[in-house]
């Protein structure tokens, strides 16, 4: 892939060896009994201590390769090594290793928020004489302390999805796998699991995170994979990743976007001199230019086209979003592809079934 | 590194650990402990499989007692009273309904992720469903003694009579009637978890358990001696767990052979009844067992071809 030079070249200089290696998969395929090909020839190295962001539409593989990752679901071809340990060898010890948060929030609802942990370290047989210091401080790391001898049915989604994360986490597990962990949380919720995460990270655990936002991925990871398809078609940097798209983005909506008005703005604007390099693409009420310089660009571009009396009667200049990355990568965009995703029955049931 | 350290032990890399794994035991304790909390948090719906056959304990004994005397005296025995020839009959019932529901959990656990959430932890797959059933089997031995307990203080109030002639064969007889209503019990806990993993439904697992209950219980010998009810149900009941079930506990409380669809005398006394009767019990938890371990086994590894 074109958009893999960035990291890949630097791996390659300086491949790491097995020890270092949270994550090794390669060469994926997962078939559902019905047929569906959900996962196609996926490969993944994370390294211990990354914080690594996988990234696609819905029914695009995330969970199904996740699910692959933690034991969950085993492959029809190929291999994943999981903290050293193979995941068909080894399934025990691979569990033992990992903390893993599904995209649905599994907490027990009629036990409270301390019973929900005290459970999580009885399975992960985190010695008895550790378990109550370890229940508040993880209580407390979420949040939940005054609450914590309430029964988790009485509590809101985000309160929930922060039981859920505390109770991956009771026995240290040095790589820890979140499936959609924000989907479906209001604002200042995600923003407190984000910050969980991080600091999550920053104490040196391995954190895999699949998510449909390109904002938590920029926000939070050192690197990421873009699925579609159960095809991973790039892996990179989040800045790279954007960078690739070309630049930043200058969306303009005209008084008069007949089209051949928008055709006569458009050669203004690349006759301007204004713009190095742009890209430049109608929309449905004007054009968007898609340039290194757009930011920059934007004063003599209007100057231009003022004086060849175009009428600008809006703009935006803004980053390259998730949706441009896709665009880019797919020529496709993410809402599309997640609206042929809930249509396409195939490509999302098989997913469900397995969570139920 | 960051040097917060308060939390770092919660999460840092020096720390960082593989969990240590528990034993199979362990494990199992883990998961009954944990259901006997969450029967705990619910003694509506714990009780709620008490209250019916206690219910049909004293309607039965009031409405039956009066008319089934004859027919008593001519199978079992003249000197016995109806209450203590009903009383197997609702240990039977309550079993039921206590087992009957077990589908229920299983299917809550799905539904909030606990399932999986567990598939994917080291606890080992068949202590934690193990430890489900043994927190059934608990419920079932409570709700068995509370039955023989009320049975009792039924039989004295009515006619003062001795704990002996109430359960025949004393403490054995009271282990034994307890034996009897787990084994029997375990076939429709697999039974009910079969409904459950076929449905994936709470509701339908409910009803399927409440809809069997009544024809179940009517068409077997728990009521009124089978020798005088139609010919029809006679040839059902052969095949109807719950004859089994109930002739095995009623030998107990007895003293005697029981049993009512087929004459077996190679051993003696109420041994004739019992084992018998735990040998076809086991053969029912065997055979819907293993179809409940097998569709276990398919929900736990996911469909891939």
């Amino acid at each position: 892939m074109e958009l893999q030079p960035h990291r890949m070249q630097a791996d390659s200089s300086c491949q790491p060896n097995e020890e270092q290696l949270a994550i090794n998969a390669a060469d994926i395929h997962v078939t559902y009994e019905d047929g569906t090909e959900a996962v196609r020839g996926v490969n993944l190295t994370v390294e211990k201590g990354e914080f690594f962001g996988f990234l696609g539409p819905n029914g695009a593989g995330k969970t199904t390769t996740i699910k692959t990752l933690v034991t969950l679901l085993h492959p029809n071809q190929g291999s994943v090594i999981i903290n050293g340990h193979d995941v068909e060898k080894e399934p025990q010890a691979v569990s033992e290793s990992i903390g893993y948060m599904a995209q649905e929030t599994s907490v027990d609802e009629e036990l409270t928020a301390r019973e929900n942990i005290q459970f999580s370290c009885k399975v992960y047989g985190v010695p008895a004489s550790e378990q109550d210091e370890r229940i508040e401080k993880l209580l407390d790391l979420v949040g939940l302390t005054d609450v914590a001898d309430k029964r988790a049915e009485n509590y809101s989604g985000g309160m929930k999805k922060r039981l859920d994360a505390a109770t991956v986490l009771v026995h240290r597990p040095p790589l820890v796998f979140l499936d959609e962990p924000t989907t479906g949380l209001d604002p200042e919720a995600r923003m407190r699991l984000w910050n969980y995460f991080e600091r999550l990270n920053e104490h040196g655990t391995t954190v895999f995170l699949t998510t449909q936002y390109l904002e938590e991925v920029d926000r939070l990871c050192d690197r990421l994979s873009v699925i579609q398809d159960g095809k991973i078609i790039a892996t990179d940097t989040p800045d790279a990743l954007k960078s690739a798209v070309g630049g930043d983005i200058l969306d303009l909506t005209l008084e008069n976007s007949s089209r051949q008005e928008t055709e006569r703005a458009i050669e203004v604007a690349r006759e301007s001199d204004a713009l190095e390099t742009a890209t430049i693409e109608t929309t449905d009420d004007g054009f968007t230019i898609t340039a290194e310089n757009a930011r920059e660009a934007v004063g003599d571009l209007f100057v231009a086209l003022h004086k060849a009396d175009v009428v600008v009667t809006g703009f935006d200049v803004r980053s390259p979003t998730l949706d441009d990355v896709f665009l880019t990568l797919t020529g496709e965009s993410l809402e599309a592809s997640n609206q042929d995703g809930a249509n396409e029955q195939r490509a999302t049931v098989p997913e469900q079934e397995v969570a139920e | 590194m960051s040097n917060i350290t308060d939390e770092g032990d919660v999460s840092g890399s020096d720390t960082a650990q593989k969990a240590p794994g528990n034993s199979s035991v362990a494990d199992m304790q883990i998961s009954v402990k944990r259901w006997l909390v969450k029967t705990s948090r619910n003694p509506f719906v714990t009780f709620s499989s008490l209250i019916q056959p206690v219910i049909f304990f004293v309607l039965m004994a009031e409405v039956l007692g009066a008319i089934v005397s004859g027919a008593l005296a001519q199978t079992v025995g003249s000197d016995i009273n109806y209450i203590t020839y009903l009383t197997p009959a609702i240990v039977i019932q309550s079993a039921l309904a206590a087992a009957a529901v077990s589908g229920i959990g299983l299917v809550d656990d799905m539904d909030t992720g606990m399932f999986e959430k567990l598939l994917a932890s080291p606890m080992d797959r068949g202590a934690m469903f193990l430890g489900k059933v043994l927190s059934e089997v608990v419920r079932i031995v409570v709700q068995t003694t509370i039955i023989l307990l009320l049975g009792y203080v039924m039989l004295y109030l009515q006619s003062g009579a001795s704990v002996g002639s109430y359960l025949q064969t004393g403490l054995l007889g009271f282990i034994g009637v307890i034996a009897i209503a787990v084994i029997f019990g375990g076939a429709f806990m697999a039974f009910s978890n079969i409904v459950a993993l076929v449905t994936h439904d709470q509701e339908a697992t409910t009803m399927i358990a409440n809809l069997l209950t009544f024809p179940l219980l009517f068409i077997s010998s728990a009521f009124v001696p089978l020798e005088v009810l139609p010919g029809w149900i006679q040839s059902v009941a052969v095949v109807n767990p719950i004859t089994y079930g109930v002739d095995g506990v009623r030998a107990f409380m007895l003293g005697q052979n029981v049993m009512t669809v087929f004459d077996v005398t190679a051993f003696s006394g109420l041994w004739n009844t019992v084992i018998p009767v735990v040998a076809v019990l086991i053969g029912f938890n065997v055979v819907l067992g293993g179809i409940a371990v097998h569709l276990l086994n398919r929900a736990s590894k996911a469909k891939v071809q």
